[in-house]
Parts: C-alpha cells; structure tokens; sequence
C-alpha cells in the first residue's frame, strides 16, 4: 500500500510538470504569435511600404489621369449648362447698395 | 555540609517538572491559543499570489488591420533590503536594460523595499534579467504597446502610459473595452520555489480585452497624411487638417491633422501635437457655411435659384463695411453664382432675405454649436451665439462664415448632409468591438435627421458643382470625375476677442464626388498657407487626397449633374 501511494504521488508529480511545462509553452506561443502580429502589422505598414518603394526608385505619378473608353463611362448630357434665368430684380432689403 | 542525594533528586525533579510544565504551557498556547495564527502565518509564506495582466484589446483599421497591439514585456524591480552588492549588480543589469550604472546603484541603495529600474521591458531582455538570478532583482510581467505603423493617424489612436490605461485618443475613449480583466494566481511554493504539488493552486484567469475596430482606412489614412504634408511644406503653413468620409454611412475614413506625433516614443513630443484637431479645436469656417445659407434659402423658399440679385462689392452693415474678396462692379448674380464665386456680399443679401431666426435654425439643423457624437474625447461643441445674443452684424457675417466657430468635423458633416439627399447622420469613427474569439460588436446605431429636401440637396449640390466647374474652386477639377464643392478662406479671430489677425487666413476646401453620386467628401484644411485663397492652397490638397480616394476605394464616375441657374457667363 505504501508503494501504492508512492507511485501514485510520483506519477502526479510527474504530470504537474508536464502540465506546468505545457503552460510554459502554451504561453511562449502565444507571446510569438502576438509578436509575429505585431511584425505583421510593422512590415505591412503604409508608411513603411513607401520608403522602402521610395528607396528603390520608385514614386508616386505627379497626375493621376484615370481614362473611360467611350461608350462605358456615364453621359455628359448635352446642354449639362442650364439656360440663364432673367428674371425682375428683387426688392425689399436687398436692394441696390448704398453708393 | 552537603545535602543528601534524596533531597537534589527532589530538587531535581521539581526543576525537570518545572521546566515540563512551562514547555506544555507553551505548548498547548501554541498548539491551541495560537494555532490559527500560526498556521495562517505559516500558509501566508508558502502561498503566493501573482497578478495575470490581461491582454489589451488591439485598435484595428477598417480591414482588420493593426494599428495599435500589445505585446508582453515585463518590469524589473529592486528590493534593496536584499541586494547584497549594489555595484556588482548595477555592473550586471546596466548593459542588459539600457540604464546607467550609477544610476542603477543610486535606485539600488535607496530607501524602501521597492523600486522599478525598468519598464516595459521587451520579452528578450527581460528574459536575460530572470536567467541572471540577482538577489533583491525581480520581474513583474506587463505589456507594452506599440504602434506598428508609427505615426498614421496617432491623434486618432491616441496612446497609453506606462500603466498601460489609455490617457487620449480611442486609447482613453475605449479604455474600459480594451483593458480587459486582470486576473490572479495563488499557488504553494516551497523554499526552492518550486510549486508543491497537491497544494493550494487556484488560478482566475485574465480575461483578455476587445479589440476595437475603426473606420479608418489604413492606405488612405497614409496618402491624406503624406498629401497633408506636403501641402503644408509647400505653402509654408502652420498646420492643417483632412478628413475624408462615407456620406452615406458617416464614416470617417481618414482624419489627420498636421503636425503629429509617434505615439511609440509620445514623451518625445509637443503635446500640442496629441489633440486631434478635426474634433477637438474649432476654427471660423468662412466661405464653406455659404452651403448652408444657400441650403436653407432654397429650402425656405427664400429666393428661387433662377432670381438674380445685383450684388456690389461692398455694403455697410451695422458699424462695418463689408466686402467681396475683389472689387468689382455691380453684377446681377443668381444663388449660383453667389456660391460659385463666393460672394460675401450675394450671401448677405440671401441671409437677409431668411431673417436671423430662420439661418439660426438652419446652423442648428446642420449640426453648427453642438457636438457631432463622434464618441472621441474632448469634442467641441464649436462656438454659435444664442440668438438672442446675435447683435447687428452677425446675420451678415454667419452667412458667409464668419463669427461663428465649427469643428472640421462638423463641417465635414455639413457637407455629408447636402451629399446623402438632406439627411444629417452623425459620423462614426468606430465600427464596432470584438471581444476575445468573439465576432463583431456593431457600435451603436447612429442619429440621423432630415435636415433639407433631397430636391434642396441637388440644387445645392448642383451649386458646388458650378462652384468648381466655373467658379472658385476650379483647382479641385478631376479629369473624369464630377467634383462639387466649395472653397472659405477665414480670417482668423484674435483669441481675446478684439478683432481678427492682419493677414492671416485658414484657407479650405470641402467637397465630395462624383457629383451625381456622391461616395466620398473630403475636408482639406490649411492654416495660414502662403497662397491665402482656400482656392489656390487647399482645392489642391482636396484634389490628391480625392485621387487616393478615388484609386483607393474603386470610385467610378456617375452622371454629370446640371450647372444651377446662372447669370454669369461660362468658360
């Protein structure tokens, strides 16, 4: 029975460590995923994109022109300029201005 | 003479019973009155208890993209009671952590049982620390924040302290939902301080915090900046601000305001350069509230688009003399031609057609003197007298901008207004929180309100169009695209209120395109630009940001809209 109990106390030690050691890795893990994350994040930013194009020659275009062929883009309906409405001069507060 | 060996075995005994008394006293005090005490004394020194940080929520772009993340570090502390050598440990821990060796032997000699010598230590670093295993040095772990992308949109973001709460920006807005819960673990350890196994070993565990998904548009949050940059290096400016937002849905997909900061190294900076000033600092609008006077005229049928006024270049009003931004003689001009050549005096005359009353009504409506609800912290209301407190000169000068104080933001919105057919929606800059493998949290539903006609929208919209097709605006033309919008250039009030700077103005320029469809509004601002006119300095700004807009978001052109009634003759 006293052997028993040993064993038993043994191979619970036993699997504590394990379970500690699992933790331990479970958690190194985690802390390199969150890290790799954030050096997604770092390498995959805007502003680090464009220096580096910028090393390597590259630029934005001065102009950027962006073309429709004809026929695919929308109407530019004819007579877009609206006729010119004479109409009588309003009265009231907004008269002519005081010279 | 001696005594008689019976007699010292007496007295022997009455000192051995003695003595086996007082230690059964002790005994039964110890292992009876004071058993408690010691037993929980005794616990109180295998046992500890460790606090488990949790995880800080991260801040995301709109596609899911970091913006702000944490990271686990760890702090290193000294208690000095138990550091034996000073100097030996100072000489050890200096390389490793960065920090001086006097210095260290200073903190390492001090008074108390507790110090920090380093914060926020990377996982690496302070993993040498542990394996050093100096007498009096410890590790408490902690997270560091970082922002990967350095300075994009930092006055947004905003950042955390060294305890790691959020002290501006969405870090402090949204401090509750990012922190989490902090938890603990209480365990058994013997004197090697190696846990015992079967003992006490209980464990709450932290419960990470949500992360918070913006609006923001990480690649055109990018070009508004460097295009905001640039503009204010070519016009010498002092400053500027670029809001670009969804009219429809009231996003605000970029938000900049020049100069910024790296909130990785924040102490580093000017804390001027923390606020966000599209939100937080209001500036007199000038030419861009026309858009509301001629909103508010067509809406109250105040004068019909087709009416032509004469407008001159000057016109008394109250004690002041008010004038156009160039002379000019008498011209008969629609309400088109009034907002499309910014005519101080054309807005004056339609405001007095609305009545002080009516044109108050119609700032409110569109949002003018209260905040938007943004939800970002320490927005202003802008600045708009009651009206009973309006004296002589405000009507005319509200018209066309002046005298009153607004937000970029809500002048953003204004514009989002007129774009989405009339209805004022408040701007979002948050999308929604997603907690720990959790899907995502939609924030809370937005106000929105009718504030003109779809119709009254159009004309308007027709107007602004006009104004950059003929009119002041013409800088802000995209080969293709239909822009409508308007340009203001504000003096700049004194601050103590009497009057407003010589020859200094805030130049800008607000629009949306397509015209026809609107699917973006831009806000380009610049603060005392070297080319004065919201024109010349800031229809410039709003043309490269909208191109990022337009490549960025897939924007393709929509129906061209009608020029309004006008009496000014077309290019």
């Amino acid at each position: 029975m006293v052997f028993g109990i040993v064993v038993v106390n043994v191979l619970l030690a036993q699997t504590s460590f394990r379970i500690e050691e699992a933790e331990r890795h479970l958690e190194r893990l985690t802390e390199e995923h969150l890290e790799l994350v954030r050096e997604q994040a770092t390498l995959s930013a805007p502003g680090r994109i464009s220096a580096w194009a910028s090393r390597h020659g590259m630029r934005l275009p001065d102009d950027i022109r962006i073309l429709h062929a004809p026929g695919t883009g929308p109407a530019d309906p004819a007579g877009a300029d609206s006729p010119t409405q004479t109409t009588d001069q309003p009265s009231g507060s907004t008269g002519e201005p005081p010279t | 003479m001696s005594r008689p060996p019976a007699r010292r075995l007496v007295a022997l005994f009455a000192v051995m019973a003695f003595a086996f008394a007082a230690i059964s006293v002790r005994l039964v005090v110890l292992q009876v009155g004071q058993a408690q005490e010691l037993q929980d004394r005794a616990f109180d020194q295998r046992v500890r208890t460790n606090a488990l940080p949790a995880q800080r929520g991260q801040i995301l772009d709109r596609s899911g993209a970091g913006l702000a993340l944490s990271t686990p570090a760890a702090d290193v502390y000294a208690d000095p009671t138990l550091v034996v050598d000073p100097w030996g440990t100072a000489t050890r821990l200096s390389p490793a952590i960065g920090i001086a060796v006097p210095d260290l032997v200073d903190a390492l000699t001090s008074q108390g049982t507790f110090v920090y010598l380093a914060r926020q230590l990377d996982r690496p670093v302070s993993e040498r620390v542990e394996q050093m295993a100096l007498p009096g040095i410890g590790l408490l772990p902690t997270s560091k924040r970082s922002y990967p992308a350095g300075p994009l949109a930092s006055q947004v973001l905003g950042f955390v302290g060294t305890d790691g709460v959020g002290l501006t920006g969405l870090e402090l807005a949204y401090q509750d939902a990012l922190a989490g819960t902090p938890g603990e673990r209480t365990h058994e350890l013997g004197l090697s301080g190696q846990a015992i196994v079967g003992g006490v070993d209980e464990e709450r565990s932290a419960i990470a915090g949500s992360s918070v998904v913006t609006t923001i548009d990480r690649g055109l949050q990018f070009h508004a900046q460097t295009a905001l940059e640039d503009a204010v290096e070519q016009q010498g400016a002092r400053g500027g601000t670029v809001i670009v937002m969804d009219p429809e849905t009231g996003e605000i997909l970029a938000m900049v305001s020049y100069p910024w900061f790296d909130p990785n190294t924040f102490a580093d900076a000017r804390g001027t350069t923390y606020r966000n000033r599209a939100v937080t600092d209001a500036y007199e609008p000038g030419s861009t509230n026309k858009v509301i006077t001629a909103a508010a005229a067509i809406q109250e049928r105040a004068l019909d688009p087709g009416v032509q006024l004469t407008v001159p270049w000057t016109m008394p009003v109250g004690d002041y003399v008010i004038h156009d931004s160039h002379p000019h003689p008498p011209m008969q001009m629609t309400l088109g031609d009034i907002v499309a050549e910014s005519s101080n005096i054309g807005a004056v005359k339609v405001a007095d057609r609305l009545g002080s009353a009516t044109l108050a009504t119609y700032l409110a409506r569109f949002g003018l003197g209260q905040a938007t609800g943004v939800g970002f912290p320490g927005e202003s209301n802008g600045i708009m007298l009651p009206l009973d407190q309006w004296n002589d000169t405000s009507l005319a000068t509200m018209a066309y901008g002046q005298g009153i104080g607004a937000t970029p933001l809500q002048m953003v919105t204004v514009f989002a207004t007129i774009a989405n057919d009339g209805r004022w929606i408040q701007p979002k800059l948050v999308r929604g929180t997603i907690a720990p493998d959790g899907p995502l949290d939609e924030a809370d539903g937005q106000a929105s309100r009718r504030v003109v006609s779809a119709a009254t929208a159009q004309m308007v919209t027709r107007m602004l169009a006009y104004a950059v097709d003929h009119g002041t605006g013409s800088k802000a033309q995209i080969p293709g695209y239909q822009v409508a919008g308007k340009t203001g250039t504000a003096r700049i009030p004194t601050g103590d209120g009497s009057g407003y700077l010589e020859g200094q103005y805030i130049a800008s320029f607000i629009g949306y395109l397509p015209a026809g469809d609107p699917e973006v509004v831009v806000a380009a601002i610049l603060d005392r630009p070297a080319s004065v006119y919201g024109g010349l300095a800031a229809a410039p700004l709003f043309r490269r940001v909208a191109l990022a807009a337009i490549t960025r978001l897939g924007i393709t052109p929509a129906e061209r809209v009608h020029l309004p009634p006008h009496a000014l003759p077309v290019g």
